[in-house]
């Protein structure tokens, strides 16, 4: 339960560190390019919670399957998770630019940077958590 | 890796992924989408992407019948259910940041995570059931003498 916990907050905070980087930082210029999509800055300011509490469900949801299925196999198995996670989550961005005008270079953006994210989300979990030892009698 | 087992499986949840994603989000919650008519493209628009779609179908069911294969070794519907419910939140979490940056309302919101979460537990109920790992992956641990 400690390495679950310790393997959660460290993942939370580099996702949150990155993800205001990419977004708030590398990005700006695109998202400010199609302002009919976003809300006004001031709106998503006063819903930062939802960011926080969504990214907190990615980590969370995360080191529960590797928990639960992955374990033991330490960074490599993290790295593969997160591999396998992202690729299916590309399948479905294209399926949201089929139906919303987003630029396809923001699609493009977000894959790449979506990739590197859940390999270093899968390395730092696979890298923190262990099993518990099993107890002998 | 069963290759066998695992294109029967594959097959079967991308069209289960595809039916269900037209079915929720393109019919049920058609009426909730239109509230929102600046972020979806126009019907004429729409066709033209929809090769996209049937692409995005496709590398998601692949990928997630794979990870399935990975995470259930043994395979079975309830462990790939499981793995599907897990699968779902994860994606989730996407849809509420989504929600703190893009005009959606909390129907939509509501609509897309219950959709997930649904949508991705049946996927792994469906793969589990189907995939099963070949005889020669299964290792058998010899019991010890006592």
């Amino acid at each position: 339960m400690k390495r679950f916990i310790l393997a959660f907050i460290a993942a939370y905070i580099f996702l949150f560190v990155w993800g205001w980087l990419l977004n708030g930082v590398l990005l700006k210029d695109v998202y400010a390019e199609t302002p009919n999509l976003w809300r006004p800055q001031s709106e998503m300011m006063s819903l930062f919670h939802w960011i926080i509490l969504g990214q907190a469900l990615i980590v969370f949801s995360f080191v529960m399957i590797y928990a639960t299925g992955f374990a033991g196999g330490g960074v490599i198995a993290g790295i593969r998770l997160g591999i396998l996670l992202e690729i299916a989550a590309i399948g479905m961005r294209l399926g949201f630019y089929a139906v919303q005008p987003i630029p396809g270079k923001l699609i493009l953006y977000g894959s790449i940077s979506g990739l590197i994210e859940m390999i270093i989300v899968g390395a730092i979990v696979g890298a923190i958590y262990k099993p518990a030892p099993a107890r002998s009698s | 890796m069963n290759w066998k087992k695992f294109f029967v499986a594959f097959i079967a949840a991308f069209v289960f992924l595809f039916v269900f994603g037209f079915l929720w989000y393109g019919t049920l919650m058609q009426g909730a989408h239109r509230e929102v008519p600046t972020l979806l493209r126009p019907e004429a628009d729409f066709k033209s992407y929809f090769g996209c779609l049937v692409l995005g179908h496709i590398v998601m069911a692949f990928f997630f019948t794979l990870l399935c294969a990975r995470f259930v070794s043994a395979g079975g519907a309830g462990a790939g259910a499981t793995l599907g419910i897990l699968v779902g939140l994860v994606y989730a979490g996407p849809h509420l940041i989504s929600f703190a940056v893009q005009p959606l309302t909390v129907r939509i919101l509501c609509g897309w995570i219950a959709g997930a979460v649904i949508q991705f537990a049946i996927a792994g109920a469906i793969v589990g059931a189907i995939y099963k790992p070949a005889p020669e992956d299964i290792i058998y641990v010899k019991e010890r003498s006592r």
